[in-house]
């Protein structure tokens, strides 16, 4: 045992080794019995300071020590095979019902998409329809072609831009409204009116 | 990360070696908290044997939530109330906490069941440490001094003193070294007495 060895024990006590040093201070622990009996004098004296410290403390330590021994050493953790047992092991069955769903949901909702973009569905209102007839077929297309753009996304006002067909399709709603209304038939229903001002 | 958590590390890989430094590390103040339950020294080395035992048994659970000291105490607090149950005595109502005990190695509820030989014990040990600081150089007393009684670090130690880590080492070393030597001789009277 070297003064250098005596220092590290000292150090080792303080708990201020790491790595290499502690490897070192371990070592020379497991093959030096002198080295032992420094490093119970360097926690005694240690202890001491803090009111601890008797003589029964190094037999006490070997009677602990040699328990251990007899203990097996731990193997490594495998911290793959612990992840692996954390997860929630599942039946086939349940993972093949949960894949038809989601292509059954995912075949319904492309469905409902086509259906929304396809080009032909009508999506000018009947009265527009309605207040073209008397009209010429190239009027009639050029009407639809207009009100057609309009609808869906913009706002809560449907406009016409075509202001001969905005005008009658406001007097057809408001008669309409009206005739509701007083006849009780659809006591319950609301037109929202072309123009903002009816 | 600090010495106990490589340590833990070490003895997580299977290395024996490291869970006897911290069994030297730290028996004695295990020794003492047992004894505050079980008040007698013989019966407390039993029950910290088997407290150590266990804490091995565990240590591959141990995720370092906590330091390891604290978990070590817990252990034996553990192992110490069922050691008075399994024996029909009945464990003290209350405990220390186990991050007061891990701060601090005074705490008032264990020293209620020091036995007077210990507290003469106890009162040599001190005034022998406080004469042996006495006859250090003046660096080497005030290293040992924040080192023991301030719970300082060897770098916190180097800041204070504006000195490099291995001056701290070497001086907290050679005080070790004298206080070292007046406490055997006090042990070795004891003995013969």
């Amino acid at each position: 045992m070297t003064t250098d060895d005596n220092e590290l024990l000292s150090a080792l006590v303080d708990g201020e080794l790491r790595g290499r040093e502690l490897e070192k201070a371990m070592a020379l622990l497991s093959a030096d019995q002198s080295a032992r009996e420094c490093l119970q004098r360097y926690q005694i004296c240690r202890d001491a300071f803090h009111g601890y410290g008797t003589k029964q403390q190094a037999r006490a330590t070997q009677k602990i020590s040699a328990a251990i021994v007899l203990e097996a050493k731990h193997k490594p953790v495998n911290v793959q095979a612990v992840e692996k047992t954390n997860v929630i092991s599942l039946p086939i069955r349940f993972w093949q019902q949960s894949l038809s769903l989601a292509v059954a949901a995912s075949i319904g909702a492309l469905a409902v998409v086509g259906v929304m973009t396809q080009p032909n569905i009508q999506t000018v209102p009947m009265a527009a329809l309605e207040s073209t007839q008397g009209l010429e077929p190239a009027e009639i297309t050029v009407a639809a072609s207009k009100a057609e753009a309009l609808p869906l996304n913009s706002g809560n006002r449907w406009t016409v831009e075509e202001q001969e067909i905005e005008d009658r399709l406001n007097i057809y709603l408001v008669d309409h409204n009206e005739y509701a209304g007083v006849s009780d038939i659809f006591s319950n229903a609301r037109v929202v009116a072309y123009e903002s001002g009816q | 990360m600090s010495m106990d958590q490589e340590l833990v590390q070490r003895v997580q890989a299977g290395d024996k070696r490291a869970f006897d430094v911290l069994i030297m590390k730290y028996q004695q103040r295990i020794v003492h908290v047992i004894t505050g339950f079980v008040h007698d020294p013989i019966e407390a080395q039993d029950v910290a044997q088997e407290a150590f035992i266990k804490a091995y048994r565990a240590i591959p659970n141990f995720r370092g939530d906590s330091a390891f000291y604290t978990w070590l105490y817990r252990i034996a607090i553990n192992t110490s109330k069922n050691y008075l149950t399994a024996r029909a005595r009945r464990p003290p109502a209350s405990d220390v906490d186990a991050v007061d005990a891990t701060n601090t190695f005074d705490a008032p509820e264990l020293k209620e069941f020091e036995t007077p030989e210990s507290n003469l014990m106890r009162s040599e040990l001190e005034q022998t440490i406080h004469d042996a600081i006495g006859e250090l150089q003046e660096d080497t007393a005030i290293a040992i001094k924040l080192r023991e009684f301030e719970g300082m670090s060897y770098e916190e130690i180097s800041e204070t003193m504006d000195c490099p880590i291995g001056t701290v080492r070497s001086r907290i070393f050679r005080a070790r070294e004298a206080i070292d030597q007046r406490i055997q001789k006090v042990m070795t009277e004891g003995e013969e007495q």
